[in-house]
């Protein structure tokens, strides 16, 4: 049903290919998830906005930049809110000698950021971007580290002042105040460092500035071998506890590459593990928005985390781990529900039957307390349009009433023949992003408690936990697949050369797109609402730096 | 301090008992006796924060979040006390580049000794022979909450002289804090003196001893907590404001501004403000049970009053932790709002009924 419906999508994306104007595009490719337009690096704007305004692609989920031996090439994952499946990759390829291509920012806000990754770790510039400057990597770098020339033993040299006062040299005369929120700052959620311009207690400009922990995942990704080297790495990129999430976006993506098919048995064990991922990263949400708005350790904080630690006992349980699960495995995943199986089914049921009581607790002490109320409630502000402008997925996009969720609208793993809803919600405020998550929560625990069920009455004989892959697997072709993290969409681009290693692995972090909108977000609130609209983004800076 | 005649001449003050009990003649002995009930009275109170900061305040934040908190050494965890103290005094004091400095030193010492200024005046009840009340002036009343504003003072100096933005914001926001709340405080305050007439601590604390009504042969005293819950809850508010605790943590607000004034302090500097915040606290707690709930009065003999006062500031403490657990806190300018709009308002309103009534029970 899957790949019928894919095909269907190809040729919708051919007839829609039709309407560009014939000089922009050069080529045509086929990526292994959509089919690729290769166009002109000067058109770059004309086709990006005809596809997005014309053409219903108002999703740019990724840019990918990569280096070949005689050109750089930028990829745009573009798709649909309104349609997933609806795929189309727009490849602009430069010249080695002058890399230089029209900037999509001013088509999709998402891209600035995007655009500026690519320019700092693989060195393509891109006219016409509003500020082009390094994102990951300080200000003074020398080189391009995902580049052929890069030359990593180059001793780079970091200056403190790096972090001066940007408007020490203002010479208007305000009453604005500078302040560094971060890196090291009770509520920036990890080494986050936003730079903020107070007028008094107000919000004149806030800019994120990240890579702090910027780990060369990417690059590290690049070195490993596809069959085991790379799944520990996903874990790694969110330790809230969502890192079965995480795998499953590799798996994927490998997966529909080395075209293996999952068993059915796995596929439940993998929904059901990663729907208690999930609730282990919302949970800590719930925990630390609870902490975000309060603040010293209170009630709803350590009740999040003690009803974590129940999650957390099952994972352990059935991983033998508790943060870095690294459980999936290419086919499927490393070994079946533990020993004891009626014990664990029951703890898990016991687990789930529980909860609706324990979210009451919750909606008692967050969502119905009028301060919280007075708190959340019309601000930090996301309305649709700008959230998809600026490729907000997840709940953050749910919040704001976009009905988009990779695992009915993309549909993988085992949710399509499970009974459970999309949360949206349509107050596109911080009140309405926990509002969804704590519900999610409750949608997760029923998927759970639908694959518990399955998983118990599965025939023995039948239960395969691994499909046979080849020992190393040499897969060849271009794939972008996402799953439906935590924080939301979460892609991975694979370009497989034939070797036993990737030649491009490029992430997308739910977090880095939904960060990004954090200006638009906060500017013009109060310092109070700058924290509390960064919490309810729920970023994570492991999948923002990578 | 002379004591008129006509006056419900409340026992011997503290200070005169010690100088007759040790039979310290003329004005220097005066003086020695009230030194030494003086130092007493403050070890008491230093005695009470020491049990709450390093333990009663884990203990008690550990049972409403589901913990267990200290319990390893000594009894209860008790020993943590002392050694919470050693770790704290034992620590480096760091002293930010461009501190201004007298300020930034003096900012930790007056924040408790404003604190402990307003025990002065406290009527603390007795215990057995001995009446634990330094000083009764004639405007005690008023006195109690000069002391304790001059802790805004403290916050706006430690805020300015640390040379931090953190702190400059946190010392800001207290400033506009207790403008905003400590008019309906004392506003409310006033509402009690129209009923008592006087501003004399322990007449406000004995024209609430007679009995109000009696319900199945419980005797209902007239403390001002029910004669007026109203202004009862209105001043538990405005305290809580007063001494910035959730929902109104805001010059310190953790999360936000990291620790607001107290950012930059560090060893002996933090424990001292950390103490006056909890004297602070105690201090609320004293003037709320002083001005609403009787005093040092309960079941029993008047001679274990202390003991009854002692519970109703404790009580209070509890409350604040109560609130700390359980409530998030508000923004600066909702904060304002409420202060300036709400509570001003309802205070004002609140000052002109109980004028009306005093005046029509009196007609």
């Amino acid at each position: 049903m899957q790949r019928q419906q894919r095909s269907t999508a190809h040729r919708f994306v051919d007839e829609a290919v039709t309407a560009l104007p014939d000089d922009a595009v050069v080529s045509y490719e086929s990526h292994e998830n959509a089919p690729a337009i290769v166009i002109r690096a000067d058109r770059v704007q004309s086709v990006l906005s005809t596809l997005r305004l014309e053409l219903g692609f108002d999703h740019c989920s990724c840019v990918t930049a990569q280096e070949y031996e005689t050109r750089f090439e930028t990829i745009y994952h573009l798709t649909s809110y309104d349609d997933r499946t609806q795929e189309l990759s727009v490849v602009v390829s430069t010249t080695k000698d002058d890399p230089v291509t029209e900037s999509a920012a001013p088509v999709y806000r998402t891209a600035e950021w995007h655009e500026r990754e690519a320019y700092d770790l693989v060195g393509i510039k891109y006219e016409g971007h509003p500020d082009l400057r390094r994102i990951l990597l300080p200000e003074t770098w020398q080189g391009h580290p995902l580049s052929t020339n890069y030359n990593q033993n180059q001793p780079q040299i970091v200056p403190l002042d790096e972090h001066a006062n940007p408007i020490k040299n203002d010479s208007r005369q305000g009453d604005t105040m500078f302040i560094n929120i971060g890196p090291h700052h009770p509520s920036t959620h990890g080494v986050l460092h936003l730079e903020v311009v107070l007028d008094g207690e107000q919000v004149a400009a806030v800019e994120p500035d990240i890579g702090y922990i910027h780990r060369c995942e990417e690059k590290m990704c690049q070195q490993g071998t596809y069959r085991h080297q790379i799944m520990p790495y996903p874990d790694r990129w969110d330790w809230g506890g969502a890192g079965l999430l995480n795998e499953w976006a590799y798996a994927r993506v490998i997966e529909d590459l080395a075209d293996i098919e999952v068993p059915e048995y796995a596929q439940i064990i993998r929904t059901m593990s990663a729907e208690l991922s999930r609730i282990l990263s919302h949970l800590l949400f719930i925990a630390m928005y609870a902490l975000d708005i309060s603040g010293e350790f209170n009630a709803t904080f350590m009740y999040g985390f003690r009803d974590r630690e129940i999650v957390q006992d099952l994972l352990e349980e059935l991983t033998g781990q508790r943060m870095m699960f690294n459980y999936f495995r290419v086919g499927g995943v490393v070994w079946d529900i533990p020993e004891l199986r009626d014990e664990f089914f029951e703890d898990v049921r016991a687990f789930t039957s529980d909860l609706p009581q324990k979210l009451e607790e919750y909606h008692d002490l967050l969502t119905s307390n009028e301060i919280l109320q007075l708190r959340c409630i019309d601000t930090g502000e996301l309305p649709p349009e700008k959230a998809k402008h600026y490729g907000a997925t997840g709940p953050v996009a749910r919040g704001s009433g976009i009905d988009y969720d990779l695992r009915r609208d993309d549909p993988y793993g085992y949710y399509d023949h499970l009974q459970w809803d999309v949360v949206t919600e349509d107050g596109c405020d911080n009140f309405a992003r926990v509002l969804v998550r704590l519900q999610e929560i409750n949608e997760s625990a029923a998927i759970v408690e639908q694959c518990a069920d399955l998983l118990e009455d599965w025939p023995e004989a039948d239960r395969t936990c691994q499909a046979n892959v080849p020992r190393t697997l040499k897969p060849s072709g271009e794939c972008y697949r996402a799953v439906e993290g935590a924080k939301g969409e979460l892609g991975i681009y694979i370009r497989a050369d034939g070797t036993e290693t990737p030649a491009r692995f490029k992430i997308r972090g739910p977090s880095f797109s939904n960060l990004s909108a954090l200006p638009v977000m906060a500017e013009g609130e109060y310092v109070a609402d700058l924290v509390a609209t960064l919490g309810s983004l729920d970023t994570i800076m492991g999948e923002v730096d990578r | 301090m002379a004591v008129g005649l006509l006056d419900a001449a409340p026992a011997q003050l503290f200070p005169e008992q010690v100088t007759n009990a040790l039979g310290l003649p003329g004005v220097v002995g005066e003086f020695v006796g009230a030194l030494i009930a003086a130092f007493l009275v403050g070890n008491v109170m230093l005695a009470f924060t020491g049990v709450a900061g390093p333990w009663a305040k884990r203990k008690i934040t550990a049972a409403f979040t589901d913990r267990i908190a200290v319990d390893r050494i000594g009894p209860f965890g008790l020993l943590i006390i002392p050694a919470a103290a050693v770790q704290l005094l034992a620590k480096e004091l760091i002293i930010p580049e461009g501190a201004d400095r007298p300020s930034y030193d003096l900012a930790p010492l007056v924040l408790p000794a404003s604190a402990m200024l307003g025990f002065a005046v406290i009527p603390m009840g007795q215990l057995g022979p001995v009446n634990l009340q330094l000083a009764d002036p004639e405007v005690g009343f008023a006195l109690t909450f000069a002391f304790a504003s001059i802790a805004s003072v403290s916050l706006v100096m430690a805020g300015y002289a640390s040379n931090n933005k953190y702190s400059l914001l946190g010392g800001l926001r207290a400033v506009a804090q207790n403008l905003a709340y400590e008019i309906p405080l004392i506003v409310t305050a006033m509402s009690v003196v129209v009923f008592t007439g006087s501003l004399r601590t322990s007449e406000i604390v004995a024209a609430q001893q007679e009995a109000l009504f009696t319900v199945a042969g419980v005797t209902i005293p007239s403390w001002f907590a029910i004669v007026n819950p109203f202004a009862f809850g209105l001043f538990l508010v405005a305290n809580l404001a007063e001494i910035g605790r959730n929902p109104f943590d805001i010059p310190e607000a953790p999360t936000e501004i990291v620790a607001g004034y107290q950012t930059e302090y560090s060893s002996a500097y933090f424990v001292l403000f950390y103490l006056g915040e909890f004297l602070h606290i105690f201090l609320g707690g004293a003037i709320l049970a002083m001005a609403f709930l009787g005093g040092a009065s309960g079941p029993g003999p008047a001679s274990i009053g202390f003991v009854w006062f002692v519970v109703k500031v404790w009580a209070f403490f509890l409350f604040t932790q109560w609130c700390r657990s359980a409530l998030p806190r508000v923004r600066i300018d909702q904060l304002i709002e409420i202060g300036w709009k709400g509570m001003l308002v309802l205070s004002f309103a609140n000052l002109i009924l109980t004028a009306v009534l005093v005046g029509v029970i009196a007609s």
